[in-house]
């Protein structure tokens, strides 16, 4: 039930936050920009609409895990305002899940806001048959903006917030190529193959959750992809939560 | 050096603490270890302390004496590094040992975009209150601290007295029966004190045990049925206001006219104080008991007599004394 407080407070800051504004601005540029684009494109234009409006998705959503996500708990501890929290009986867990689940919903509303200017910029354009692959990517960029935003929680309550900022976006990109990792691993000494493939494992599988070039054909995902995205990005936010909450458990608040 | 467990010993949970009092604390420590130099200072140590059901308790000390690790070990903010405590015989740091707890902190800060009736109702639920019960009771601390005209301003405009009141009504929302306030009057004008000192002499007549820690020790005297004084980290003494005082020796002032010629005779060097003003002099005895023998003195000497009044020592008078005959020069300790 704390959670569940915890995540309202933390999603009514962020939508009274600027950045929520802007972020949701910069979406709308950047449609806006791919319809100029579009008649450069070479008879692509519909395709790179999709692509560029899906790839925003993320990419806004990540400068926002980046900018507010990564000094969640290091802020609130500076700022002193976790005091008037867990002085109350609230434990660490449900602090950092409502941490957690109030910044995922603003990007889960991010996300989705943009997804529906893309799927309204597509029904203008006659492009409806494209819409239901839109709809299961924008569904899958939430998914990874949430598991980014555990991965950020998870620093933010060891680290600073600089240095959560650099490790959450250093695990973003491992995550991105984790397959290209572990191809490049193969070709060293066994040392720092265990070493790559280990990062590699632990890094969050992100193209997992990447279908923006089938979107862009207007393919449709098969829907064992999707429950498997969903039950991995599950598991890797709980796990990633559980280790916040293990290092947030043995943290003095001086 | 002192020897700093790397884990906490878990609480003795086992144990029968008493549930008739509010605090109960036995050798309960917290030492800092530097993570370069690991240089080890102590925080707190081996506090043995007892607060009653009921009663309001001054935790005294300088900047840096420990009384606010003091409270955050009780209220699971900090780990102890040894020894335990207990809230209402809850263990320390357990949720439920702080279910029944207020806390204003010293110095508090609150979420920017809240309203002052969001952040109490939010305080509120997260007490255990349901949100109609949290609405309703927001809007009457507001009001009770004073700002029930600020309701649709954002606490980042509030000035520092504010929030120090908005912090006070966020630790009273849920009838807490036992309230923590961290140097509550400071920040506050002295009609803010006033309101303070009424809050808290209002709880202490509901109840409510309230556990108060200041270096402001008018405040403190005028508010505690008993304080402890707490001086580089070791809690040094606990009494009443007025054992306290009754401990200390008291001194008698003389007022006197015709005296300024007088020279004070050897025997009384260092107990005597002279202060020469328009209006006559004054002589300050140190020691009661030679009240006689400098009346005896001074008359013999020509001078007239005007009044001879008993000073009441203050529980500043203890508190610096206590530090003087510990040792301790009462400067911030986090600043050395």
């Amino acid at each position: 039930m704390n959670a569940v407080l915890i995540a309202r407070n933390t999603f009514r800051e962020a939508a009274r936050d600027r950045l929520l504004i802007a972020a949701l601005g910069a979406g709308a540029a950047l449609l806006s920009a791919t319809q100029m684009l579009a008649p450069l494109a070479l008879g692509e234009g519909l395709r790179l609409t999709v692509d560029l409006g899906l790839s925003g998705i993320t990419f806004i959503g990540l400068a926002l895990v980046l900018l507010v996500g990564t000094s969640m708990v290091g802020k609130e501890i500076d700022k002193r305002t976790i005091y008037n929290l867990l002085s109350r009986p609230v434990s660490r867990r449900s602090y950092l899940v409502g941490k957690w689940a109030g910044l995922a919903a603003a990007l889960w509303i991010v996300a989705l806001a943009m997804g529906a200017a893309l799927v309204l910029l597509l029904l203008t354009r006659g492009q409806a048959g494209h819409i239901p692959s839109v709809i299961q990517a924008v569904y899958l960029a939430g998914l990874e903006l949430s598991v980014v935003t555990a991965v950020a929680v998870l620093f933010s309550a060891v680290s600073t917030p600089a240095l959560s900022a650099l490790y959450t976006i250093g695990l973003f990109l491992v995550g991105q190529w984790s397959y290209d990792l572990r191809e490049f691993a193969a070709r060293f000494p066994s040392g720092i193959r265990t070493m790559c493939e280990m990062l590699a494992a632990l890094a969050p599988n992100l193209p997992v959750f990447n279908i923006r070039t089938l979107a862009a054909d207007g393919t449709v995902a098969p829907a064992l992809h999707l429950v498997i995205a969903t039950v991995y990005a599950a598991a890797y936010c709980a796990g990633a939560l559980a280790l916040a909450t293990a290092a947030l458990e043995t943290r003095d608040f001086k | 050096m002192i020897p700093v467990p790397t884990d906490p010993p878990p609480h003795d949970v086992t144990s029968d603490a008493p549930r008739d009092l509010a605090v109960h604390t036995r050798g309960l420590s917290k030492h800092y270890r530097h993570p370069w130099t690991l240089r080890v200072t102590t925080g707190l140590a081996d506090l043995d302390l007892d607060i009653r059901r009921g009663e309001v308790f001054g935790y005294l000390g300088p900047n840096g004496a420990g009384k606010t690790t003091t409270i955050k070990l009780l209220l699971g903010l900090l780990r102890p590094s040894g020894g335990a405590g207990w809230l209402f015989g809850e263990p320390i740091g357990t949720e439920a040992s702080r279910r029944r707890v207020g806390f204003l902190p010293e110095q508090p800060y609150f979420y920017d975009s809240l309203t002052g009736p969001e952040y109490l109702e939010y305080a509120g639920r997260l007490s255990g209150l349901d949100g109609r019960e949290a609405r309703k009771r927001a809007a009457h601390w507001l009001g009770r601290v004073g700002l029930g005209a600020r309701r649709r301003l954002p606490l980042r405009k509030y000035s520092k007295g504010m929030l120090q009141r908005v912090g006070l009504a966020a630790s009273l929302i849920h009838d807490p029966e036992l309230l923590i306030l961290d140097e509550p009057m400071s920040g506050l004008d002295p009609f803010g004190r006033r309101d303070v000192r009424e809050l808290i002499l209002e709880q202490k007549q509901r109840g409510v045990t309230v556990m108060l820690s200041s270096h402001i020790l008018p405040d403190v005297e005028m508010l505690c049925d008993r304080v402890g004084v707490v001086l580089g980290g070791t809690l040094r003494r606990t009494a009443t206001v007025n054992e306290l005082v009754a401990s200390q020796q008291q001194r008698v002032e003389v007022r006197c006219v015709g005296a300024p010629l007088v020279t004070i005779p050897a025997r009384w060097h260092g107990t005597i104080d002279r202060f020469e003003l328009p209006e006559g002099t004054t002589f300050v005895l140190s020691d009661e008991n030679d009240v006689n023998d400098v009346l005896a003195w001074l008359i013999g000497a020509g001078a007239t007599l005007r009044a001879v009044t008993p000073q009441r020592a203050s529980l500043e008078d203890f508190f610096l004394s206590v530090a003087e005959s510990q040792g301790v020069d009462g400067r911030d300790r986090r600043s050395a």
